[in-house]
């Protein structure tokens, strides 16, 4: 899906657990999750640490949106 | 370490006064059987059928398949799980082959369960319609999980296993038909000759991926998404220490049988001394979160290299994320200098046209593959079901479904069925039976 | 007596030569030319043959066949052949272009033929059979052999072999296959594992195909001023999954409305919850924003890094599902995207 929406000119940001397999698909940018149950949010800590990471990664994919890239790229996360 | 296999070949299954095995034909106490079932009273109805190859019945939902077996000395068949801890492949274990305990659920099934079909054109779908089965087809009060697609299958799952140490009790005091002996010397003891061949070690990939218990293959009774990659003797995975879990998409599964039997590892056995010097197991698993699978891989790495292991048969139970950690290994083993042949299936979607594995990498480049999960098969009506037909369509089985804009459900009016390989009871037979490939067409 | 239909350059249709390659496409009910010989080798009748100039299906391809599927509608026909094309690039391209098209609009067999070299055989070759073909024309009789001797086994019905046994290029289409000989898996893997140790040659049952990646979209320049919508193939759906998405192979994708929400809610609330059978959903059924981050990007809304959070997130199953399904629903999306004015996506997998 993610291949359609960037063919069709959209800017699209897939964040995956699997980085392995989303470069394989053949998507451009990309941003890390956590895991595959549960990307962003880890049920074992506090809702205040998931919301953190969360609001953290989803900034992070956002500021991937307004990055000029030229090859596939995986933008780092800090949390 | 050295494990005998004390081999009775059953001619035949039939219910009798007494549960006896007499020149080749297994006798059981139904009832005495039963007790045994019923000691879990999480179980709230049970019955036993005897089925043959070529009998026209299809078994769904089929949750496990388990080989009767009595562990000389009296321990447990699966230490840690149905009994107490102890060594497993050292000593002598007997074996009722040729046959095997099905766990089939009388209403109820879910993703990790499967259709066996003993006789027709499915019957060639399954490994499990070349043998006789002693089937147990029950139910439970597991009420929290009843309309659940994920199941843990607990009640049903101890209880085949339970069955399945009965029916081995029957030949505890008998001498074995034949004895196959298992024996590798200490890995730093071993003659020159043997040591001057090639090290081959086999990289086991057993299915892990749920976090909750309940659900995961186990090893020695401990769940296996909490156990690092570790080095275990071929004779351990051959005497019960590792029994299947119940997640895994039922074509990819490894049955406790298909771990009794594993063929890959007996092969391995076949030449060690030849053309290969058998170093051992490396025992991984199917973890879901990258880190976790990148650990593994670093863990599976280290200990090859570690271990002098010059190359390595990799094969992982499951499809879709776990091929993941089945290239992730693979590379990681090449990149240390291991020349890998990898074992697993593919899912190539019902057209055939997606990419067969999630992750690729060039250096892959020795796979075996034993089908095609996607596979879209259509079966006509079968004179029995054992077990509920309707469980296919209804409970979410991984190969089929209620409503399908094209294909309608998966079970019609007429008994006849359309599905997914995916739910061929370890329909993909990646242990090694396999006689399945993948073509481009 | 079944019927097919052949598509020919200017050339083999006997318009003439490059001077006439811009011919708009025709379609005639009889044979002509290179048509001709296919009739001969079929067991079906040609009936109709389509000529169109090289130049014309490449500078107006759209054009060109719309017409053409236009002219095939009030046509029964049960084959399609194009060429063959040698190594002629131009005439390649375009049975490739047509071949396509005719079979996804008629769902037909297409066949067609060009040589190795023909950049038409990579662009196509998974869309329809293309047979190995000569050079140049001398290759005639032969190539179009290949094609109808193939064209006839489907046209009588017999059972398909793989590719390899076949002919035709590799599609990159994988069934399974019962092998004859019922060699187990073991004993290939373990004949294989010797030949890799001892560098002897073997072959993998699985060779790697090349990736295929799409071009990367330009980067947005203000984010403030953009409006981004949510999708995901975690499954995340109303409690009630009103579009019946499966958990497994799905083929459907739900819009759901998140207008006014600072969160998705969880199944316990009865609002959202997970169908996606390949995971465990004991996370995404307590809190869905997980898999969804409707609420991080509520507050990045409402502190105005980005304009706006679009009303719908999109959403289907990942597990099983077949690519060219989610390229199918991806396409879909798309449209929806295009048509609300969406300016960028973030996806989320599990």
């Amino acid at each position: 899906m993610v291949k359609e929406i960037e063919r069709a000119g959209f800017p699209v940001v897939h964040m995956a657990n699997l980085i392995p397999v989303a470069k394989t698909v053949g998507a451009n940018r990309m941003v890390p999750t956590i895991s595959i149950p549960y990307p962003l949010g880890d049920p074992s800590t506090s809702k205040e640490e998931q919301w953190d990471l969360r609001y953290h990664r989803v900034g992070v994919a956002l500021d991937a949106l307004t990055t000029e890239i030229d090859e596939q790229r995986v933008f780092d996360v800090e949390m | 370490m050295k494990l005998e296999l004390g081999n009775f070949y059953v001619k035949d299954i039939e219910f009798g006064d007494e549960t006896t095995y007499n020149d080749g034909v297994l006798t059981i106490n139904k009832e005495e059987a039963l007790e045994v079932v019923f000691k879990d009273k999480h179980i709230t109805e049970a019955d036993l059928r005897i089925v043959k190859p070529g009998d026209m019945v299809r078994l769904v939902p089929v949750k496990e398949a388990i080989e009767p077996r009595f562990r000389v000395g009296g321990g447990p068949v699966f230490p840690g799980v149905t009994g107490k801890l102890e060594q497993a492949g050292d000593g002598e274990t007997r074996c009722l082959k040729d046959m095997s305990v099905l766990v089939v659920g009388k209403h109820w099934g879910g993703f990790q369960d499967g259709l066996i079909d003993m006789g027709g054109e499915g019957a060639k779908y399954t490994y499990f319609s070349s043998l006789k089965n002693v089937v147990l087809v029950a139910d439970t009060d597991e009420e929290f999980e009843k309309r659940e697609q994920q199941k843990k299958n607990h009640a049903l799952r101890w209880a085949g296993m339970r069955l399945a140490e009965y029916l081995g009790e029957a030949v505890k005091d008998l001498e074995p038909e034949e004895k196959d002996t298992y024996e590798l010397e200490p890995l730093t003891k071993r003659s020159k000759d043997v040591s001057e061949l090639p090290n081959v070690a086999i990289v086991m990939q057993p299915q892990s991926q749920m976090e909750e218990k309940g659900y995961n293959d186990l090893n020695y009774g401990w769940d296996t998404n909490r156990m690092l990659p570790t080095f275990m003797h071929p004779n351990e995975i051959l005497d019960g220490a590792m029994i299947s879990g119940s997640f895994m998409p039922c074509s990819s599964k490894w049955a406790t049988y298909d771990f009794q039997n594993f063929p890959l590892i007996k092969r391995l056995y076949e030449e060690h001394g030849k053309t290969i010097n058998f170093v051992g197991v490396i025992m991984s698993n199917l973890n879901v979160a990258l880190e976790q699978k990148e650990r593994s891989a670093l863990f599976v790495a280290q200990m090859a290299k570690s271990l002098g292991v010059d190359a390595a048969i990799v094969t992982e139970e499951g499809y879709g994320n776990p091929d993941a950690d089945y290239i992730g290994c693979i590379v990681a083993l090449e990149d240390a200098g291991v020349k890998t042949v990898g074992v697993s299936n593919e899912a190539t979607g019902r057209d055939g046209g997606s990419q067969p594995l999630v992750t690729l990498d060039p250096k892959a480049d020795a796979l075996v593959s034993t089908g095609n999960v996607s596979e879209l098969i259509k079966l006509p009506p079968m004179d029995e079901v054992i077990g509920e037909l309707e469980a296919l369509a209804r409970d979410g089985l991984s190969g089929g479904w209620e409503d399908d804009e094209i294909l309608g459900s998966s079970v019609k009016e007429d008994g006849s069925i359309i599905m997914e390989n995916n739910a061929m009871f370890c329909g993909d037979q990646i242990a090694g039976w396999s006689p399945k490939t993948m073509k481009e067409y | 007596m079944k019927k097919a239909v052949v598509y020919l350059n200017q050339f083999f249709g006997q318009i003439g030569g490059e001077e006439v390659a811009d011919h708009a496409p025709e379609i005639r009910e009889e044979k002509v030319g290179a048509s001709m010989l296919y009739d001969q080798m079929l067991d079906a009748d040609v009936t109709h043959t389509v000529i169109c100039g090289d130049n014309f299906m490449g500078s107006n391809t759209e054009e060109a066949v719309e017409k053409i599927i236009g002219f095939l509608k009030d046509v029964e026909f049960d084959i399609f052949f194009a060429g063959p094309a040698f190594q002629a690039g131009r005439y390649g391209m375009a049975c490739g272009q047509i071949g396509k098209a005719v079979k996804e609009e008629f769902d037909v067999p297409v066949i067609s033929s060009m040589n190795i070299e023909n950049p038409g055989v990579e662009v196509f070759k998974k869309h329809i059979y293309i047979f190995p073909g000569g050079h140049s024309a001398a290759k005639m009789r032969d190539d179009v052999k290949k094609m109808t001797d193939f064209g006839n086994k489907i046209l009588n019905g017999e059972k398909l072999l793989p590719a390899e046994e076949e002919g035709y290029y590799i599609r990159g289409i994988r069934h399974q296959y019962f092998l004859e000989d019922e060699t187990p898996a073991y004993e290939r893997a373990i004949d294989m594992l010797l030949k890799k140790i001892n560098g002897e040659e073997f072959k993998s049952e699985l060779p790697i195909p090349e990736l295929d990646l799409v071009d990367i979209a330009p980067a947005i320049e203000d984010l403030s001023e953009t409006e981004i919508a949510l999708v995901t193939s975690g499954g995340i759906v109303p409690v009630d999954n009103p579009d019946k998405i499966q958990s497994a192979s799905a083929t459907r994708w739900g819009k759901y409305d998140i207008s006014g929400m600072d969160k998705l809610e969880n199944r316990e609330s009865n609002a959202f919850k997970t169908i996606h059978a390949g995971y465990d959903p004991a996370a995404a059924d307590a809190d869905p924003n997980v898999v969804v981050p409707v609420d991080a990007m509520r507050k990045y809304e409402k502190e105005g890094k980005i304009g706006k959070l679009h009303d719908y997130f999109y959403s289907t199953v990942g597990t099983g599902t077949t690519q060219a399904e989610a390229a199918r629903m991806g396409k879909e999306i798309v449209q929806e995207l295009q048509d609300a004015k969406v300016q960028a996506v973030i996806l989320t997998s599990t």
